[in-house]
């Protein structure tokens, strides 16, 4: 079985519907489209310091999920990690009005046109891990599966 | 009630218990009458949070046994009023939380369950032993065995208890901690997890729990009352208590209940000094 994994990490993005959708969409990812080929990267945790997600950005590749564009995701994980593999900014999917709602952050709030959203960019994270080339990471070493779920 | 605090949750997205502390922020807020602060975007940008934060009390809602978020508070030297952790509330409540991060049944349990625990609790803002002026200053009495010393502080206001840890009892309200002989015993400590902040604890009850490489020590409260504060540094510096387990490596403040009943059972230097000479002792002998 392949140990190549992309990492993604979402925002946090408490505020706005972005954030939420980020969150949403990471999980889509996660859970039901690319189960096998990802894992996400607390992001909480990566900047409180967690060593094992520092570590698996700077060897894996990574892609950031940003509900806006202050890109708080992308700018923290190259922070700490380096250069990462791709970034999706929400507001440029779904507009930033939609992306800077801050009446709508509930999951429960969500209509159906906020998970269409999701959907679409769940889709764009899918089409950026198709384009990373898992044979140029071929033989790194990680030890541990990075989720944090120790 | 929940009112007029800033809500700090961890806000993982690993795990359903950081997915639990959102809910609950998310939920603290629909009052109008609270404000979140985004783990996240308050490292990025911190001016905004750093209002909020100081203007209102701050509640902190972690996920895991990480705590990220009290990891982010104490990086930012906020004042936490009142913390909760998710999974030690799950442990309380019975409930199994799993790896699926979705929120099914028991997780809406349980988030039902911590509000009501959170909007049942008093919130009067509580002073801390720092706060109310009290000059915290020991003085030791030691005794060498071999290469270790232990000191033990002689004041009349600390008491003992048995179990190797102590209480500085000042009115209605005391700080907590282990003695030189629990540092020594363990040698270097790795990790601390304090009890909760609101939490009820029995005279004897168990106040959190200071870890090594060699064992894991539970701290036994000398005093009975609510804990009202809880060293912060010690999360991510544990090893102050082999440094000074008195004075930097204090463990919590509790709200005493009933400090004169709490007395009758505690013992003062004297007969903690001997105590605690004969175990170091035995354990040499």
């Amino acid at each position: 079985m392949s140990e190549f994994k992309v990492g993604v990490l979402s925002c946090s993005g408490e505020e706005c519907l972005g954030g939420t959708i980020s969150r949403l969409a990471t999980r889509k990812v996660l859970e039901e489209l690319k189960m096998v080929e990802t894992v996400t990267l607390c992001l909480p945790l990566y900047l409180a310091g967690g060593n094992e997600e520092r570590n698996f950005a700077k060897v894996f590749p990574t892609i950031s999920v940003d509900g806006c564009d202050k890109l708080c995701a992308k700018r923290s994980t190259e922070k700490y990690s380096g250069k990462i593999n791709g970034f999706i900014d929400i507001s440029k999917i779904i507009g930033a009005e939609n992306a800077l709602n801050t009446k709508i952050v509930r999951n429960k709030d969500l209509t159906d046109e906020h998970f269409q959203m999701v959907d679409q960019v769940a889709g764009e994270i899918v089409k950026m891990i198709g384009s990373i080339n898992p044979d140029a990471y071929s033989g790194k070493a990680f030890h541990g599966c990075g989720c944090g779920s120790d | 009630m929940v009112e007029n605090f800033a809500i700090l949750p961890c806000n993982g997205l690993d795990k359903c218990a950081g997915v639990i502390s959102r809910e609950i922020a998310i939920k603290l807020c629909e009052n109008g009458k609270n404000e979140i602060i985004c783990p996240v975007y308050y490292r990025v940008a911190e001016t905004k949070y750093n209002k909020i934060a100081g203007e209102h009390a701050l509640l902190v809602i972690d996920g895991c046994h990480n705590r990220c978020a009290s990891k982010l508070a104490a990086e930012k030297k906020l004042k936490i009023s009142r913390k909760i952790t998710v999974t030690e509330e799950a442990k309380t409540h019975h409930i199994e939380l799993k790896r699926n991060l979705r929120l099914l049944e028991n997780e809406h349990a349980l988030i039902e369950s911590i509000l009501n625990g959170l909007n049942n609790v008093d919130n009067t803002i509580v002073l801390t032993l720092e706060e109310t002026n009290f000059v915290f200053e020991f003085v030791y009495e030691t005794y060498q065995s071999g290469k270790f010393l232990f000191r033990i502080p002689k004041n009349q206001e600390v008491y003992f208890n048995e179990n190797d840890c102590w209480a500085w009892v000042i009115g209605n309200r005391a700080r907590i901690g282990v003695t030189d002989f629990v540092q020594q015993n363990l040698s270097d400590i790795l990790y601390f997890t304090p009890p909760g902040i609101g939490a009820e604890i029995d005279q004897f009850g168990e106040a959190g729990e200071i870890e090594s490489s060699k064992s894991v020590f539970e701290l036994i409260s000398p005093v009975s009352g609510k804990v009202i504060s809880i060293n912060e540094t010690l999360i991510q510096k544990p090893e102050l208590i082999n440094e000074n387990p008195y004075e930097l490596g204090w463990v919590a403040e509790i709200e005493l209940t009933d400090s004169e009943s709490d007395k009758e059972l505690l013992i003062g230097f004297d007969q903690y000094f001997e105590i605690m000479k004969k175990k170091v002792e035995e354990l040499n002998g």
